[in-house]
């Protein structure tokens, strides 16, 4: 086994849960998470030999890993209009028929809500609240200050409550 | 600590992931792309380049043509989808589905189509 090969191995023991359940969060379908996960690691692999240490091992892989989910939504987004539909409608679908959800219906509404929210707030708002990034990670992979990052996930936020208090209003009816 | 508890994978998903993320080299290495599959990037975004331009071109000829139908900006990637598409039906991307020209092409890009198939594909439906 090359040098090369022990490192990317210990990438893939170090990284490779964390990195399914993050790219999980934005293709709604363990499928499409696990292909995802197999193109960012050869991505990884790929981008090994030039990596010189600018940034910290992880913050390099996770910005591989939330550079391609962010590129395989754009991917689906053109998919779904060319299936006449939408990419909303498209995560709406997939949460609500995912074999492997079992969570309740709050957490339900939730991954929804986070679904419908823009690139930026989505992204940020995944590995804050699921991936529990600190703001100092989020801002070291991303390359967005704090300060922006810290106003986006509050404003994901107040549109994810918006978006349950309407579900819950609707259930009560 | 994450929260991940609302969502699960098939039994034994992680048991045998880590052997299959590292096979990758092994993989990557026997199918160690040729000269030509590794310009391919290359050789797709200078066909998206010239499709830009095609359709620059294309819009150019329309508006200045005589007086017919109005031809809105989005038309040819309407054109464009309902090649892509194989139910047909014309779908104007951009209008309808807040797509940019960049996204579409992206896309094309990333799904390796090239500039010949769209023109052999759209040759029978010239305007």
């Amino acid at each position: 086994m090359t040098e090369l090969e022990q490192v990317f191995n210990d990438i893939v023991k170090q990284y490779s849960e964390r990195l399914y359940w993050h790219v999980r969060r934005f293709t709604a379908s363990h499928e499409d998470a696990d292909d995802l996960l197999q193109e960012i690691f050869i991505k990884i692999w790929h981008a090994l030999p030039s990596f010189r240490g600018e940034a910290q091992v992880y913050t390099w892989v996770w910005r591989i890993a939330t550079n391609e989910a962010l590129n395989w939504l754009r991917r689906e987004k053109v998919r779904a209009a060319l299936r006449f539909s939408s990419l909303d409608q498209e995560m709406d679908r997939r949460i609500l028929s995912d074999p492997y959800f079992n969570g309740t219906d709050a957490q339900r509404e939730l991954s929804r809500a986070v679904a419908r929210l823009p690139e930026k707030q989505r992204q940020v708002f995944v590995m804050r609240w699921w991936d529990d990034l600190s703001y100092e990670q989020i801002s070291a992979i991303t390359g967005t200050s704090v300060g922006a990052l810290k106003t986006s996930y509050h404003i994901a936020q107040e549109k994810i409550r918006a978006s349950v208090s309407n579900a819950e209003i609707g259930r009560d009816d | 600590m994450t929260r991940n508890n609302d969502i699960s994978t098939p039994q034994g998903y992680f048991d045998s992931l880590q052997q299959r993320l590292q096979a990758i080299p092994g993989k990557q290495q026997a199918g160690r792309p040729t000269v030509a599959r590794r310009l391919m990037p290359y050789m797709a975004y200078a066909a998206s380049l010239a499709l830009l331009v095609a359709a620059g071109g294309f819009i150019l000829r329309k508006t200045t043509a005589a007086p017919q139908a109005e031809v809105s900006e989005g038309s040819y990637y309407s054109y464009l989808a309902q090649s892509l598409d194989p139910d047909g039906g014309l779908v104007d991307l951009p209008r309808e589905y807040g797509l940019s020209e960049e996204e579409i092409v992206q896309y094309l890009v990333d799904e390796g189509v090239s500039l010949e198939y769209l023109n052999e594909t759209n040759d029978e439906k010239a305007y």
